[in-house]
């Protein structure tokens, strides 16, 4: 993984030459409209792309362009429940409107670029990665690791958990190596995770208890080492890090991680989190085979 | 060495020039989420990879709290959406919460088939198996399998909304600050988001769900 970070570094440093950097003038509502009533060719984006999948060719540029067509403001809860019941009405009206209108332009750009995006996307998919993370909204998986549509399966839950006796998760986990054959599962969690944070805090939280219940059994595992950080923010930082390794592992324990593994030589199972103070993916180094070979004295299913 | 060598490096290449471009763009975007996010909408998705809900949307990281599971089903003895919900709607109180099905859904084609999709699957589509029991008749009527498909698709977005219907937080949030729920269905072969039509309610409004 070192190395290819260090591929990352280079190729990334030749991509960005070319990059002219958006006007970051004025509000950053503003400047996304202007990105998006003056389109201009992203040079940088397409040299890109030519590079990458064939896949990737006809939105790299429209992703990675700041865009939000919005013509109205984005108001706070608490600024919208001091609002006149028509305001609320007509304000919610906007904000359900806004995705349909952003949609259709989006679609429009991408057949613009391509006539043939979306055909191909219908004849299939086979994304080669598989993304179970956090449903918190700061992490859209495909937009902070570049990707588009049809590249990557995404399971977002609560706390990026992968628990045995979730259906939802073993379904979307058995679904992506059986049927997809991918060949990377990725868990990635961040830090400021709101699931960890309510998991550390001493109260009850009703329906969310025994979800949460699961990252409280990742710091019990972790008791001796999370105790002996004195401070407290490095304390939950780490504590994300731990139940993104726990969930890896998780995803290890699966008969289907472990039988395709043995027959094909993958999917690889890789720990990462997001910082949103970088906007930076952190590898977490799993030694994946020596994983696979702990575990397996214990959970092997591969017979 | 080819620049698609390792499909990783390709993720790793992807965020640090989205890292990159960010910051040149806004300077404070990051530090900006660093402190919290305040999504509108609660977005209940398929995991295809070809319906990535930010993208297609248009919109950006912090705009949508997701989750996307096997063919959005939202089953009533699910923890896992359910504590999705209570956490989005109780706690970070969206305003909407939009159910999205699409077309040419691998679960729905899977639900459509009698094969065996190992206990896994199969207990987990069920549901979905459940609703082309009870509506074989007008299944049937449809031209192609692909019709289908999309008609089953449609029959489970309205399926999870019902049962998101029941949600206790949902429940409360409705009659207290007049959350709505809606069922889209996102067209592949064209790139658009369709929003259903209630149903049995001769009133049409286009997927807007109110309880009132």
């Amino acid at each position: 993984m070192r190395l290819s970070l260090g591929f990352g570094i280079k190729w990334d440093a030749a991509v960005g030459g070319g990059v002219k950097p958006f006007k970051a003038s004025g509000t950053l509502a503003r400047s996304f409209s202007q990105a998006a009533s003056s389109p201009q060719p992203f040079t940088a984006s397409f040299a890109r792309k030519q590079r990458l999948s064939p896949l990737s060719h006809n939105f790299a540029s429209s992703r990675l362009q700041p865009r939000r067509p919005y013509s109205s403001r984005i108001m706070s809860t608490e600024e919208l429940d001091k609002q006149p019941p028509q305001e609320v009405k007509k304000y919610l009206q906007q904000s359900h409107d806004r995705i349909f209108e952003s949609n259709k332009k989006w679609a429009a750009e991408q057949k613009a670029k391509n006539p043939d995006f979306f055909s191909h996307l219908n004849a299939g998919q086979s994304p080669e990665y598989l993304w179970i993370g956090c449903s918190d909204s700061r992490i859209p998986a495909e937009a902070i690791t570049g990707l588009g549509p049809g590249e990557m399966f995404i399971h977002r839950n609560i706390a990026n958990l992968v628990c045995s006796t979730d259906l939802n998760v073993m379904s979307v986990v058995n679904y992506a190596v059986r049927h997809l054959h991918v060949k990377h599962i990725v868990v990635c969690g961040h830090y400021g995770c709101g699931g960890v944070k309510a998991a550390m805090t001493p109260q009850d939280l009703g329906l969310l208890n025994p979800w949460l219940r699961n990252i409280r059994d990742v710091y019990r595992l972790h008791e001796a080492e999370l105790d002996g950080i004195k401070d407290e923010e490095a304390k939950y930082n780490r504590l994300v890090e731990l139940n993104v390794v726990e969930q890896a592992r998780n995803v290890i324990k699966t008969a289907a991680i472990q039988q395709s593994y043995a027959k094909s030589g993958y999917p690889i199972v890789h720990g990462w989190v997001f910082g949103f103070k970088d906007g930076l993916l952190k590898d977490l180094e799993i030694d994946f085979e020596g994983q696979l070979k702990d575990i397996q004295k214990i959970y092997n299913l591969t017979s | 060495m080819s620049l698609v060598a390792d499909p990783l490096d390709r993720i790793f290449a992807g965020n640090r020039t989205y890292a990159e471009r960010t910051v040149q763009d806004d300077p404070h975007h990051f530090s900006q989420l660093s402190k919290g996010q305040s999504p509108e909408i609660l977005w209940i998705g398929c995991a295809d990879s070809r319906v990535p809900e930010t993208t297609l949307c248009n919109l950006k990281p912090g705009d949508i709290f997701v989750h996307r599971n096997i063919a959005n089903c939202v089953h009533t003895d699910d923890l896992s959406s359910a504590s999705v919900v209570e956490y989005a709607v109780a706690h970070i109180k969206v305003k909407k919460v939009v159910v999205c099905g699409h077309t040419s859904c691998g679960g729905a084609n899977a639900a459509l088939s009698d094969g065996d999709l190992g206990t896994t699957l199969n207990t987990w589509l069920h549901p979905v198996r459940e609703l082309r029991r009870k509506h074989k008749a007008e299944l049937e009527k449809l031209p192609d399998d692909a019709a289908r498909a999309v008609h089953l698709a449609e029959l489970n977005v309205h399926s999870s909304i019902e049962v998101l219907k029941q949600h206790p937080s949902i429940k409360r949030a409705i009659s207290e600050r007049g959350l709505s729920l809606h069922g889209v269905i996102y067209d592949i072969a064209a790139g658009q988001l369709r929003l259903l039509e209630e149903t049995g309610n001769s009133k049409k409004s286009f997927g807007l769900w109110s309880p009132n």
